[in-house]
């Protein structure tokens, strides 16, 4: 065991924070600017994603040949650390755009459509929605009806996806539809990309429990789609839209996130009172706050051990739904906390008379699914590491 | 960055898993599990001779002089199969003789522990079930040369096998830690009836035992900060073996499982059931992680060692006080019976949940380094 970075890899740490200390944007005073400050800074915001693609670290684990950065598992591990740890706005601006389409592509596309999309994903020109999610297919993703039928050079594709992040901002989506109603279920699918300006497309955004709307239903009517933006064969649909790049492991900007939200916890409770003493100084808060520390303890540890197996070139699969399901408890947590700490204040959500920090709180406590059922809810990762960590029977 | 072992730590649990599967499976475990625990000598020979019981001795006395993290693969297969064998209390009064006790008291005990001739532990805990300097009541007494020891330590473990025992004793207004030949006149080893007859453990009183001066390890009152690191080590040696019970409650009901069959499937189709599977699963190998890392910091950032000692042992305590319970659960009315092994593993989490701190304790002292108590 050792816990240190070579010398190559330290100076690769000095690297990112000198880089960090020139560029990431100031905030008022000397404090320097977070990840929810640059949504509301969007030239500084840009001027930042600038910086950093010129640096390479967007794309960072993405081959140098399409523009990536070729970073190693330990550069990528120390680049996401060192900005998380100081709260620095995500490392690109195209989110999902990074998260998957790019990877996709790289393995699947052809040139042209290489060509065509990565630059602009790396330099946060185009935002990218996900078209999955139907009615009825969710955690069961494989059963979507939503039809593409071949006519000459195109795809038309008609039916409905819903809870599709962003669609009524994104440029481009990544869109999975079945081509072949015959064949088994995961075997009839295909993946297009799709421009969003397209005609027959309609976008209504949905109205969620905190009030945003930030997700929406998208419905196709008698939508073109040229076959040339397929990516991937037909009925490869399925096997191209699974993560497909060597990304590390670490969960480690999540750790990092984590750990700012329970500091901002401990801080809460010396400010709250309880029964006339400050919270932190209350037995039951006291043992959930450590309880939350030692969680997030274990996720980064977990975190280092999966890493490790990557950098020794062993398989790593479904361990990592062991962090995701950490985290679903730890995010639930986290306002559900908060609110038994502020008592009865806790009923007070934004804009009203006395709420403490303006309702922040009410608002993490009412933000959690998009970690906790996007993505797999905590059953399908259950199921998944019953099933491929276990070994026990598949239900169904 | 590494967090992983190295190609000999895994040959030393692969061996330790061989020996433990041919000479101590959990059937002989549970066949003498109905009378009180006995200490098989020449096992403990026999395994020393393979370097177990000096294993973090200094090769100069003897021992292999390896660390904390080979001693936890060890300890984590011994888990696996509850083994007896007090290889986590030799352990810990090596590091007690190591840390405290100068030359000559190193020579005089080192040696003949590693060789496995003399058994030994470390008693610091009392009736007071108070794990700090105030708790201890144990007097010693200096006289011309000699020292004179009264009290009674609880909780010993493997007490009633030790040959030497170090025990801890208040002295003016600090704590001293004296080396107790448990033949010594005045001095008698009484086996606690626990719940786990597995983890073997005594009470030892002390009635105005008489030892010489040089029994004394370290000078006089300023033990305790030493003490302190030795609960915390404790603690994280307890929890690798809890680590290796909770991973080994999981696979035989896993196994069991996968096997039995109601309403014409295996149950473990059944969610649940396997979704409890998953999340035992995600609960050990979250301990696991904080185990081996307190286990790290022990050889290689001492700093560390009390907030990770505190948290490995809040989690493992909690991972398996579950996973036995649910291994008990999954097998049904059969997991009732003596013939099956889950109670073994159930009893040994229901008595290490509250052995040397239960996870409020451990909670409270992550807590109180972050946020000390007015
Ligand atoms: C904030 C947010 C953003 C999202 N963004 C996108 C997006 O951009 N694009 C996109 O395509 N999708 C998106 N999703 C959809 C997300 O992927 C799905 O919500 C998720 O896969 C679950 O599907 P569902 O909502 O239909 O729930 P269901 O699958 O209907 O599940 C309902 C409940 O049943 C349980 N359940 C289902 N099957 C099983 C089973 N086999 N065993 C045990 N329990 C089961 C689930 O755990 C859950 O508790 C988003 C969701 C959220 C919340």
């Amino acid at each position: 065991m050792d816990f240190g970075f070579s010398p190559e890899e330290e100076a690769f740490r000095a690297e990112v924070r000198a880089f960090i200390a020139d560029h990431l944007p100031q905030r008022s005073g000397q404090d320097q600017m977070d990840a929810e400050e640059g949504m509301k800074n969007l030239p500084a915001l840009y001027k930042w994603n600038q910086d950093l693609h010129a640096k390479r670290w967007v794309g960072f684990n993405w081959p140098r040949e399409v523009g990536g950065g070729g970073g190693t598992i330990s550069e990528q591990m120390i680049l996401k650390e060192e900005m998380a740890r100081v709260k620095a706005p995500m490392l690109g601006l195209s989110y999902m755009g990074l998260a998957w389409v790019g990877p996709a592509l790289i393995k699947y596309g052809t040139p042209a459509q290489q060509e065509r999309h990565i630059g602009p994903i790396l330099r946060g020109e185009i935002q990218w929605c996900t078209g999955y999610s139907e009615p009825g297919a969710g955690s069961d993703l494989a059963a979507l009806q939503c039809k593409a039928v071949r006519d000459g050079d195109d795809y038309v594709v008609n039916g409905q996806k819903i809870w599709t992040s962003l669609a009524m901002w994104a440029q481009w989506m990544i869109l999975l539809v079945r081509t072949d109603p015959q064949a088994p279920k995961h075997l009839g699918i295909t993946c297009l990309l799709v421009p969003m300006q397209t005609p027959g497309i309609t976008v209504k955004p949905i109205k969620e429990m905190n009030g945003g709307a930030m997700f929406a239903e998208v419905f196709f009517e008698d939508v073109r789609v040229p076959a040339a933006n397929r990516l991937g064969a037909e009925g490869q649909g399925w096997e191209v839209t699974k993560d497909a790049l060597a990304n590390e492991r670490s969960s480690i900007a999540d750790v990092w996130a984590l750990k700012h939200r329970l500091e901002a916890i401990r801080d809460l409770a010396r400010r709250c009172r309880r029964r006339g003493r400050p919270a932190i100084e209350d037995a039951a808060i006291r043992q959930r706050i450590a309880r939350m520390e030692t969680q997030v303890e274990a996720m980064r540890l977990n975190g280092l051990r999966f890493v490790t197996k990557q950098l020794r070139g062993e398989p790593l699969g479904a361990e990592t739904s062991i962090n995701k399901l950490i985290r679903a408890r730890i995010e639930i947590e986290s306002g559900r906390l908060a609110r038994d700490i502020e008592g009865s204040f806790g009923a007070l959500a934004r804009k009203s008379p006395h709420a403490v920090d303006d309702g922040r709180w009410q608002k993490v406590m009412l933000s959690w699914p998009p970690f906790v059922i996007g993505g797999g809810t905590p059953n399908i990762q259950k199921n998944v590491i019953a099933e491929r960590l276990l070994g026990l029977p598949h239900d169904g | 960055m590494d967090f992983g072992f190295t190609p000999e730590q895994d040959e030393l649990r692969a061996q330790a898993r061989r020996l433990l599967d041919h000479e101590l499976p959990l059937d002989r475990i549970l066949a003498s599990s109905a009378a009180p625990p006995t200490l098989d000598r020449a096992l403990w020979k026999r395994t020393a001779e393979l370097g177990w019981a000096g294993l973090t001795i200094p090769e100069a006395h003897g021992g292999l002089g390896l660390c904390a993290v080979d001693l936890i693969v060890l300890l984590e297969e011994m888990g696996k199969t509850l083994c007896p064998l007090p290889l986590a209390s030799t352990d810990l009064a090596v590091a007690a003789l190591t840390a405290l006790g100068d030359e000559a008291q190193r020579a005089e005990w080192l040696p003949r522990i590693a060789s496995g001739d003399v058994v030994a532990t470390v008693a610091i805990l009392e009736a007071s079930d108070v794990p700090a300097a105030e708790g201890i009541g144990a007097r010693a007494t200096a006289r011309a040369g000699e020292v004179v020891l009264d009290g009674a330590k609880l909780f010993v473990p493997d007490g009633q096998h030790a040959d030497l025992v170090l025990v801890a004793a208040r002295e003016g207004a600090g704590v001293s830690l004296f080396a107790v030949p448990a033949a010594a006149p005045g001095v008698t080893a009484t086996p606690l009836v626990v719940v786990d007859a597995t983890k073997p453990a005594a009470e030892v009183r002390l009635a105005g035992a008489v030892l010489p001066e040089r029994a004394r390890l370290g000078s006089a009152g300023a033990a305790w900060p030493v003490l302190a690191h030795l609960l915390d080590r404790q603690a994280i040696t307890h929890a690798a073996e809890m680590v290796g019970s909770a991973d080994a409650a999981l696979r035989l009901a896993v196994e069991y499982a996968k096997v039995r069959r109601q309403f014409g499937s295996p149950i473990g189709r059944f969610q649940g059931v396997k979704h409890r599977c998953a999340e035992m699963l995600c609960d050990i190998e979250s301990a696991r992680s904080l185990v081996y890392y307190a286990a790290w910091a022990l050889d290689s950032a001492p700093e560390q060692v009390a907030r990770y000692a505190a948290m490995a042992k809040a989690l493992a305590s909690e991972a398996l006080d579950a996973a036995g319970e649910e291994c008990v659960q999954i097998h049904g009315a059969i997991g009732y019976t003596w013939e099956c092994h889950a109670h073994l593993f159930y009893k040994r989490g229901r008595q290490s949940y509250v052995w040397l701190g239960a996870p409020d304790e451990h909670y409270e002292r992550v807590m109180g380094a972050l946020e000390p108590r007015a």
